[in-house]
């Protein structure tokens, strides 16, 4: 197996100490950084993706590939933003004003940097003001919205409104997700898209970006 | 007061059904109070849950929601915001095992609002209708130990180190124990074993750090002739057969919405587990109107008529927005509804 390969299933196995090794190996012989990403992080995220949605692992096997997957970009990250490598898009993420929930949200936010990602993470109980200033900010492509409570997912139509009134709705994809809501929510809210779950919200923000 | 698997045949004998709803928030609006006050005042909190029983006359009320009792009662920080459940405060970070030492040492059962809700319990055994059941929550094994070592350090333990997840899931099993021998004693019916967390697990997780602690918590409700429920947020159909194992005498369900067919689950199942649930708590009964909340609760009913062991309820909690109207279209349509077999 290459070194990406091993890399790869490193990152699906969840084995930090090899990712971390096989990360520094691959800078080691000279792989492009891109590569790094698209051979070797990337696809071992997406294969952790595919295996949740079919039900073959759940969120702590999740999270250790993820964790995983994060210890090595922790290397890769500095090299990429000095190299001014091309990411695959830009995220705001966080849980709106009200909820202190995270996990989901750390899920997706894990998931979308293992997509190639630029994730910036906003944290919990996060008011619509700090997430437009985020925005204009940083740029970004895309606003992640969390909410596990029925008492706060209404924050996130707030949200959606409060960047019409700043005329900021058409510069950013609005991508909603939590226990309580739905595609059907989602809609009725007009947020761009809904995901049930961290592996599809990586699938949904890459349809938006490409 | 007669085991709920008992009512749930006598009424499908008489073509009847069970209602009870999970409601316990939308009663603050009409005692014009606050979850706040009512989660921390018994007397306020006993108030407001016999108004519901009043005014909705379901055949088995609950305590307010509140997962933060047995965390809260550990010394964990925990917010309670004016008009929402108290919320226990996250925590990050590598969960030290020291600290279950430290945790071990609190006299747990002499918490202030802990023994506020076994009060609460007391009074509404003692002033309900006797035909309505008295429920009370316990917090799952897994879910406070997530609260306490936070949610993704769980996950993580899960995965990466069992054997420390599962001293801490005995540690929290011992307070939800506590905790349920005092419900009992005070005279609750039911207890309902809330596990939101549970359905992050795949099922030999579940059954390893939930169900097989679950059979406890079910063991002590058997001995005072009380009913136990187990109750997962979420599609938790992958975990039904080990929420079986666990001996409950009910499996409450979140939505359709929430990914979960009610009639598969029941068509898996012992007929002498109860089926509880499983109407969306967040659509039409909040959005709708009473004449669509009819036609779904008719559409459900409908599609359990083949099943013995199901009560009528909702998927999870209703928010405290609930259309007063709206819970009581809910009600009269399942009292109305005539099962056809």
């Amino acid at each position: 197996m290459s070194v990406l390969d091993v890399l790869k299933e490193s990152v699906i196995a969840g084995d930090e100490k090899k990712v971390l090794e096989y990360t520094q190996k691959a800078l080691d012989e000279g792989t492009a950084l891109e590569k790094i990403l698209d051979e070797g992080f990337i696809p071992g995220m997406e294969v952790v993706g595919n295996k949740f949605q079919a039900n073959e692992i759940y969120v702590p096997e999740m999270l250790i590939s993820a964790k995983a997957m994060k210890a090595g970009m922790k290397i890769l990250e500095p090299l990429l933003t000095k190299a001014g490598v091309k990411r695959v898009g830009k995220v705001v993420i966080g849980t709106v004003k009200g909820d202190l929930h995270d996990i989901g949200k750390n899920l997706v936010a894990m998931m979308l940097e293992g997509a190639g990602f630029e994730v910036i993470d906003a944290g919990v109980d996060v008011s619509a003001q700090k997430f437009v200033d985020l925005i204009k900010e940083t740029n970004a492509d895309i606003l992640g919205l969390s909410a596990l409570l029925t008492t706060t997912m209404t924050e996130i139509k707030k949200v959606i409104d409060v960047f019409e009134e700043k005329g900021l709705r058409d510069k950013v994809k609005i991508i909603v997700g939590g226990a309580p809501l739905s595609a059907e929510y989602a809609t009725e809210i007009e947020a761009d898209g809904y995901s049930p779950d961290a592996a599809s919200a990586a699938a949904l923000a890459k349809k938006m970006v490409s | 007061m007669e085991k709920l698997l008992d009512s749930v045949k006598l009424l499908y004998s008489e073509n009847k059904r069970l209602v009870a709803p999970l409601l316990g928030f939308p009663s603050v609006k009409m005692a014009n109070s606050s979850i706040k006050l009512a989660q921390q005042n018994h007397k306020e909190h006993f108030k407001v849950l016999n108004l519901l029983v009043d005014k909705f006359k379901p055949d088995m009320q609950f305590v307010l929601m509140d997962l933060s009792v047995e965390a809260n009662a550990l010394g964990l920080n925990t917010l309670f915001p004016p008009n929402d459940s108290a919320t226990v405060m996250r925590k990050h970070g590598e969960f030290d095992m020291d600290e279950l030492d430290s945790l071990n040492r609190i006299e747990f059962d002499s918490d202030s609002r802990l023994l506020g809700y076994v009060k609460t319990v007391e009074l509404m055994k003692r002033n309900f209708p006797s035909e309505v059941k008295v429920g009370a929550y316990v917090t799952g094994p897994y879910t406070l130990a997530g609260l306490i070592i936070g949610a993704e350090e769980a996950g993580l333990m899960a995965a990466r180190d069992p054997e420390k997840l599962d001293k801490i899931c005995a540690f929290t099993t011992e307070c939800v124990i506590k905790y349920n021998s005092l419900l009992l004693s005070a005279g609750a019916d039911a207890v309902c074993v809330l596990e939101p967390s549970g359905v992050m697990l795949g099922h030999s997780h579940f059954e390893r750090f939930s169900s097989v602690y679950v059979k406890k918590v079910v063991e002590l409700c058997h001995d005072a002739k009380s009913d136990c429920i187990y109750h997962v947020c979420g599609n938790s159909t992958h975990l039904i057969e080990k929420m079986v194992d666990s001996g409950v005498d009910g499996l409450s369900l979140d939505s359709k919405d929430a990914g979960v067919d009610i009639a598969g689950v029941a068509e898996k199942i012992p007929d002498d587990v109860i089926i509880i649930g499983n109407m969306s708590p967040t659509k039409t009964i909040v959005y709708g109107s009473p004449l669509e909340v009819e036609k779904e609760v008719t559409s459900l009913l409908g599609s359990m008529d083949t099943f013995v062991n199901y009560v009528l309820s909702t998927g999870c909690d209703l928010p405290l927005e609930t259309p007063l109207d709206n819970i009581s279209a809910f009600m009269e349509t399942g009292r109305n509804y005539t099962v056809s077999v």
